[in-house]
């Protein structure tokens, strides 16, 4: 008969007893790797229990950490890929596994009111809470954790490598920190008691509570505010605005230091009235005094159809918030550019010249201009 | 204008214990939809009508549930077999998934040799995803190189559920194992992501069968296994139309609900509309009327 199955072949072709043939097993990387190849091994993921979510019947689960709010049955995984519900709880799977790790300048997240020249021990998970069409580190920002190379550092061993490499700060950054919030609050918390300070680098898609205590632990929190336009953010970024706009408030009336980087993207969200609206939002809500970046775009991910930024955009944009009144406004990926540098609200003098990563010249003394005496906000030692 | 056909096989035979299906009857049971389907002619033949003999299948499974609710392998191994034979070589079949982990805690056991019927994940050595994004719409995605590169023709393989977020999943739906970030696309009830993920060529250029194993259907609660709103449907739904075949699989969803006195999904405000997204983008019938059922008991 043509449609018998042989036992023999059907129990060859089932495991029901048998043994696991296993994938290769991954090394140890302290670069973010994406491969083809066989990738982390489940035992590779963490298994540690969630903060900020509440358990549902039916073995469901609610997570508060970010806006989404999601609710997910057993077995599934979160919009950021890194938080799974298992049997009722609900897990990080990237609780000191580290996909990307660097040292690099403070001025390359960028914190340009933050120890100007000083070296951040850099680190990301895989994952993230949004999708924006531009991430410019989409390799692992939108991958699970078993699709890209980890290390396993937990708390401790991070700051014990930030102090053998004489790093004064931690960063969390490149993917999302808010994804991996429990690894970030911990690690911050140990490093506090050395001595060293964090650093957050984040979108902040993030509810109020979490924001809150990890407001206790950090030192400065850059957001990339990537519009100023809802219909942006539902089409390039899937996310809102509005929490976002709440979280640069939230972090504006606390003492931990904040820097603000809108990506400029030629003709989806470099609108010049747009601009001056959310230059004028930024003036009245937070105040003048917090650094705003234009960065360059990029053509990256799924938006490779866009040329880089023309530098007039820029400079335009940068204009548009000075007129607005706001004091520090710096453009990004535009090596050798004025913009770079810091000049002094009060009298004009060039007072922090920069060239890409580097400062050629700081005239900023105890927190003040070296030529008028104007206090220049942020953190300076 | 041409109906989409779509038969639906059932025997109290089946499933008749919790260890899993009977291999035989499972097989028995798709190569009837098939002559269902063919109107008369065999089983291999309409198979050959729709698949070249030179090419090598994917049978994409839903192992996500485990053993208590996925594509078990008395299933996909008994229908991979028959493919093979029917198709020349065992080898041209491969039945696949996501991970390795998640094939071998449903029962499957890891082969890659090009001389048998294959089965492995997308984390394989030599598998992996590919590097560059396939942006569609509004997807942007990595895809298995299973799907895109190791396999000319593609059966969805699929389990029938209810999905809190989607409505339902069935055969289009399961085809988020064949890309790298489906956590992305559960907002606004996967809808238009299902069909636009569908709508891409590496998918929509290979389709061509759905079948959905509705053995035991989770009519409620899903996509999680819950036992006291899992019915034992004994049943498969096949069909070339892969919207007509979800709409059919949807359409037993609301009626074991409604015999249990649950809302339908229209009333929980969680249709899966993404079927008639995919309508409106003409991957098939969404609309009942536009369907033909061919239903037997074997």
């Amino acid at each position: 008969m043509s449609g018998e199955i042989n036992r023999r072949k059907f129990l060859k072709c089932s495991l029901l007893g048998s043994s696991l043939f296993l994938t290769g097993k991954s090394q140890g990387h302290s670069v973010p790797l994406f491969s083809a190849s066989p990738l982390s091994k489940s035992s590779e993921i963490s298994r540690v229990e969630a903060r900020y979510y509440e358990k549902l019947p039916d073995r469901e689960i609610k997570c508060h950490l970010c806006p989404r709010l999601c609710q997910l049955g057993d077995k599934e995984r979160g919009f950021c890929g890194v938080r799974e519900n298992q049997d009722g709880r609900y897990y990080t799977l990237v609780y000191g596994k580290v996909a990307s790790l660097n040292v690099d300048p403070m001025e390359k997240k960028p914190f340009f009111h933050f120890l100007p020249g000083s070296q951040a021990f850099s680190l990301a998970t895989a994952g993230c809470n949004l999708s924006c069409r531009f991430c410019q580190n989409w390799e692992i920002s939108q991958m699970r954790p078993e699709q890209v190379r980890n290390i396993n550092l937990p708390p401790d061993a991070v700051v014990t490598s930030a102090e053998n490499q004489g790093c004064p700060v931690i960063a969390y950054t490149y993917s999302e920190p808010v994804i991996f919030y429990e690894f970030m609050y911990d690690t911050s918390l140990q490093a506090r008691r050395k001595g060293l300070k964090n650093v957050v680098v984040s979108a902040g898609y993030i509810t109020p509570q979490p924001l809150a205590d990890l407001l206790k632990v950090v030192d400065a929190i850059k957001i990339d505010l990537k519009a100023f336009n809802q219909d942006f953010y539902h089409q390039y970024v899937r996310g809102e605005l509005q929490p976002v706009l709440d979280t640069i408030k939230q972090i504006a009336s606390s003492p931990v230091w904040l820097e603000i980087v809108y990506l400029v993207i030629p003709t989806l969200n470099d609108n010049p009235d747009e601009i001056r609206k959310m230059c004028q939002w930024l003036k009245t809500e937070i105040g003048p005094d917090y650094p705003l970046h234009f960065s360059r775009f990029h053509p990256m991910y799924l938006i490779k159809n866009l040329p880089p930024t023309p530098v007039s955009t820029l400079e335009r944009l940068r204009q548009i918030a000075l007129e607005e009144g706001l004091h520090y406004v710096y453009l990004g990926n535009v090596p050798g550019h004025p913009g770079e540098s810091t000049y002094c609200p009060n009298c004009g003098k060039l007072i922090v010249e920069r060239y890409g990563y580097t400062i050629n010249k700081n005239e900023i003394s105890k927190g003040k201009c070296r030529f008028c005496g104007q206090k220049i906000p942020g953190v300076w030692s | 204008m041409n109906k989409s056909k779509v038969a639906i096989v059932s025997s109290r035979k089946a499933l008749t214990s919790e260890s899993g299906p009977d291999p035989q009857v499972v097989l028995r049971l798709v190569r009837r939809g098939l002559e269902l389907l063919a109107g008369g002619a065999k089983a291999e033949e309409y198979l050959l009508s729709i698949i070249p003999p030179s090419h090598t299948v994917g049978l994409k499974i839903n192992t996500i549930g485990r053993r208590a609710l996925s594509t078990l392998p008395e299933t996909a191994v008994a229908i991979g077999l028959w493919l093979g034979k029917t198709l020349g070589q065992e080898g041209q079949v491969i039945i696949w998934d996501r991970t390795n982990e998640e094939l071998k805690d449903t029962g499957y056991k890891q082969s890659t040799s090009p001389e048998a019927l294959r089965i492995f994940g997308t984390d394989s050595r030599g598998a992996g995803y590919q590097t560059e994004p396939v942006i569609h719409r509004n997807i942007g995605s990595l895809f298995s190189r299973i799907q895109a590169e190791m396999v000319n023709s593609s059966i969805s393989l699929a389990i029938l559920k209810d999905h809190g977020l989607a409505g339902v999943t069935a055969g289009m739906k399961n085809y988020f194992g064949a890309i790298h970030n489906p956590n992305k696309y559960h907002d606004t009830h996967c809808d238009p992501y299902v069909a636009e993920l569908f709508e891409c060529q590496q998918i929509r250029n290979k389709h061509r069968l759905t079948v959905i194993d509705a053995l035991k259907v989770q009519y409620h609660r899903g996509p999680s296994y819950h036992p006291q709103w899992a019915e034992k449907s004994q049943k498969f739904i096949i069909s070339p139309d892969p919207v007509a075949a979800d709409v059919v699989g949807w359409k037993l969803i609301e009626e074991l609900r409604a015999r249990k006195g649950l809302p339908s999904l229209k009333e929980e405000g969680r249709e899966p509309t993404y079927l008639f997204t995919a309508e409106r983008l003409g991957l098939g019938q969404a609309k009942l009327e536009n369907i033909e059922v061919l239903e037997e008991e074997v």
